[in-house]
């Protein structure tokens, strides 16, 4: 299949995306000067910085967000306790009006959050007034400093099923209503949304964390004036929470609405895993964070060759491909166990096999002392597979399934001696 | 006045993010290889483990614990033929770079002032340390650390040996020098510096003058000479000279008498290379470094080798001195030398040098720096005349104490080694300090 061929272009609620990836509504939004950057680079289409209505004065506090890092990896998660747009109302819409003028094939979808009815239907009709191609519900925000807003929406059903309701009644355009993950089951409220009229479901907003404790001023970071407080983590770290999310709302058949997919997207892998489990778009914020609007050019090519590869044109034909794959965990067939197994020529002899086999596995290795190198006793191995985890020779460990009349070694008991000792009443 | 020219500073090393982000790369190996690979066991193994775990202090205490001179270690070891060696992450790429980390945590140790040496109960006995240089410095610090009493005797005017008077600024300074030995300090040993113990039985009769035990590390001061008789003629220096005098609070003046000259340089070792390295740097007209046989077959490291060829030092090689030329003024003039060709190998496995007939040839010089070898100075043995020691005149111990012939006085380092490295004069040390120990717990060692 060749490249050129290779159509990313997809519709959701409708609207024609030139591919699935999207700027969220963040500070990678915040105005139209940052976005058309953004639209030059490929993004197709931006979820802009939350619209307020100027009823409140919004100020972000200072500083506002806190790397996660892991060891000498930086920002494997990011902590941010942003507010929405602290811009006036005027400016945002004049800048959709520059966006559209500008950008006509770009998609254009004005996130808003309103403290009332009336505002959330003010914000809705101003922004289908001045070009917004779609209207995203900020139902999510999990720091807003104002009561009744943001995430507190998002735990209060009717609140969702009341807003949504309000705002589709007031605009045509398709409504998306975006999802706090700080909650046991969002099916439940998407539900509330879909019954409020919403045409799509964006999730996942940030997770509720903390993610470093000052140790000598012992407060959470991002430190504000002396005070730290729960905030919202985002970035590669919450990726699994989120596909997790995506995952039970594409399996919810009772929904049954598009999503938009979001939550630690860097790559196209990642944009690709949101894909497979159901989303439709997805949405980027902390890996524009971490290396700019440029990260869309590699998820565009990459993306390409993984189909062309495949011989797949459509990217809409990805869409919840791995959902049937995806099922609970007691339809596992448990009476087809595997072992670990060692391509040895390749080991270069670290033995950090050895170390977690003995320490959190079934010490299933011996070891070479002289030539540095393991050995597997197979019927001793559990085929957990965490020798592969740090074995630092990709592919050396691999798992190989055993036929169905392989025997694993029992766990040794060291306290045989000391069994006229047991009492064991209940079991008698 | 702090110095900061590149001649007087050694470039910088990693700092702690740096440090961290190349501990990353360890495979934190089971018995690790780099561990086994430490003459002074600095457990490479474990402060690396540490320091990714994030418990940084505990990683500078293994350093510390283990080798008081962790830092020097890591700036001057020859590490890729010792620690990184065996390092199991060249399978998948290059070494860790061990030396760089472990100089970078212990430099750490002293920005953030973290003592990570504990002492014990103070003990009655003193043991008397002859000689200030590694093997000296590693036994009274674990000596300190235990205890006991301990008196370093430094002929020289300040502490550290060949890490002062024998290395060049720019590979190891002395403020890194001066940091290092505060740690030794904080032990409370007693160092007395311009304190020679010499003369007839000198070293012995620290026995019978209130110390117990007595470690003899005076190392190597003397050099092997081409010609006897040679001490009039002006220009002519030996390696310790040299190397003692860039040390000097005079260095400006050695720098002004060298301007504009011609420096050769005698010599394949460790010690030639940072000679001639160092003449370089200063800016001499030209440097020459004439060994008698090929590149590869010097003893000096492959990256000092390589570094005098990057400085800009001419290599004179397959050439052997025969003959100085003096002016009537009594100042070198030029080297007279015969080339050579490789022949058998000799006692140590390297093919021998053979003269060519009649391929004598005058190298116009202004200075000769001869540096073929250090040894023990002629009259050491008067200073410990009970004590064993071989036709070298160097002592003999019992290699798993330290020990010497006479009960009481233990030795280490390159008195008894002959030349060696500062990680084994370290180790030595350290040896030493357990048989004074055991010696003293039950005078059976």
């Amino acid at each position: 299949m060749a490249k050129k061929q290779i159509d990313l272009s997809i519709d959701f609620c409708g609207v024609k995306f030139n591919n699935p990836f999207l700027l969220s509504s963040s500070p990678v939004s915040n105005s139209a000067e940052m976005v058309a950057e953004a639209f030059e680079a490929g993004w197709s289409g931006v979820a802009f910085k939350t619209l307020n209505s100027d009823r409140v004065r919004i100020v972000h506090p200072s500083p506002r967000m806190n790397p996660y890092h892991y060891g000498s990896k930086r920002l494997v998660g990011l902590q941010n306790v942003e507010q929405i747009s602290d811009r006036p109302l005027k400016d945002n819409l004049l800048d959709f009006l520059y966006l559209k003028k500008n950008y006509p094939d770009r998609v254009l979808i004005s996130s808003i959050m309103g403290f009332s009815n009336e505002e959330w239907a003010y914000l809705a009709k101003a922004s289908e007034d001045n070009g917004a191609d779609m209207l995203e519900l900020n139902f999510s925000c999990p720091h807003m400093t104002i009561e009744g807003s943001g995430h507190k929406v998002g735990q209060a059903n009717h609140l969702i099923e009341k807003f949504t309701e309000t705002v589709k009644k007031a605009v045509s355009i398709p409504v998306l209503a975006k999802m706090t993950p700080n909650i046991t089951d969002m099916t439940e409220p998407a539900l509330y949304a879909k019954q409020g009229g919403a045409d799509a479901i964006a999730a996942i907003n940030t997770v509720r964390g903390i993610s470093q404790i000052g140790l000598d001023d012992w407060t959470a970071r991002p430190k504000v004036t002396g005070v730290g407080a729960i905030s919202g983590t985002s970035g590669p770290a919450v990726k699994p929470i989120g596909l997790r999310f995506i995952a039970d709302l594409a399996k919810c058949e009772q929904l049954g609405l598009p999503l938009s997919g979001q939550g630690g997207i860097e790559t196209w892998i990642d944009a690709l895993e949101y894909m497979l489990l159901g989303s439709t778009t997805v949405q980027v914020t902390t890996g524009i964070i971490h290396y700019g609007y440029r990260i869309v050019e590699d998820m565009i090519e990459g993306l390409s060759d993984y189909m062309a590869e495949r011989d797949m044109t459509r990217v809409a034909d990805l869409v919840g491909k791995a959902l049937p794959n995806l099922q609970d965990t007691d339809k596992f067939d448990l009476d087809r166990q595997g072992t670990a197994q060692y391509d040895i020529d390749r080991c270069i002899g670290c033995g950090q096999c050895l170390i977690v086999c003995n320490d959190s596995a079934g010490q299933a290795l011996e070891w070479d002392a002289e030539k540095r190198r393991p050995s597997l006793i197979e019927d001793k191995c559990l085929s957990c597979m965490v020798c592969s985890f740090v074995c630092p020779v990709s592919g050396l460990i691999t798992y190989k399934e055993q036929p169905k009349t392989w025997q694993r070694q029992e766990t040794e008991v060291m306290g045989k001696d000391l069994e006229d000792q047991l009492k064991l009443e209940a079991c008698k | 006045m702090k110095k900061t020219d590149d001649f007087t500073c050694m470039t910088k090393g990693f700092d702690l993010d740096q440090a961290m982000a190349e501990a990353e790369r360890c495979l934190l190996c089971y018995d690790a290889p780099c561990s086994k690979g430490c003459p002074a066991e600095t457990d490479p193994g474990t402060f690396i483990r540490k320091l990714r775990l994030k418990n940084v202090t505990g990683a500078i205490r293994t350093i510390k614990e283990n080798n008081i001179l962790g830092g020097a270690c890591g700036v001057l070891c020859p590490a890729s033929r010792l620690c990184e060696k065996g390092c199991c992450a060249s399978g998948i790429g290059r070494p860790i770079e061990i030396g760089k980390i472990q100089r970078a945590l212990v430099e750490h140790s002293w920005t953030r002032n973290l003592q990570v040496l504990e002492k014990s109960a103070a003990r009655n006995e003193k043991i008397a340390v002859v000689g200030s240089g590694p093997a000296g410095l590693s036994c009274a610090a674990e000596l300190a650390k235990e205890g006991y009493g301990v008196t370093l005797f430094e002929a020289r005017p300040e502490p550290g040996g060949v890490i002062r008077y024998g290395v060049p600024s720019y590979r190891f300074d002395l403020d890194f020098l001066e940091r290092e030995l505060a740690d030794l300090k904080a032990l409370e040993v007693e160092i007395r510096c311009n304190e020679p113990v010499e003369g007839q039985g000198g070293a012995e009769k620290l026995l019978q003058t209130g110390y117990s035990a007595v470690f003899l590390a005076t190392g190597l001061w003397g050099t092997q000479r081409l010609k006897a008789d040679t001490g009039q003629i002006g220009g002519l220096y030996t390696s310790v000279e040299f190397l003692a005098s860039l040390r000097d609070q005079n260095l400006a003046q050695v720098r002004q008498q060298l301007a504009g000259k011609t420096v050769t340089v005698v010599g394949g070792g460790s010690v030639a290379m940072d000679c001639a390295e160092a003449a370089a740097k200063l800016g001499v007209k030209d440097v020459h470094l004439v060994y008698r046989r090929s590149f590869s077959l010097m003893p000096a490291e492959k990256e000092e080798r390589i570094e005098v060829l990057d400085a800009g030092v001419h290599l004179q090689l397959l050439n052997q001195p025969v003959d100085f030329i003096v002016n009537d003024k009594g100042d070198i003039q030029g080297v007279k030398l015969v080339r050579t060709c490789l022949g058998e190998p000799d006692s140590s496995g390297r093919r021998s040098p053979e003269a060519i007939p009649d391929s004598e040839w005058v190298l116009e010089t202004d200075i000769v720096i001869e540096a073929i070898g250090n040894q023990a100075l002629a009259d050491s043995p008067q200073w410990y005349p009970n004590v064993q020691v071989n036709e070298q005149r160097l002592v003999q111990v019992d290699s798993d104490s330290g020990q010497t012939s006479v009960a009481g006085i233990f030795a280490g380092g390159d008195i008894v080694r002959g030349p060696a490295l500062v990680v084994e004069a370290v180790q030595d040390g350290k040896i030493a300090a357990r048989g004074i120990m055991k010696y003293l717990a039950g005078k059976d060692v």
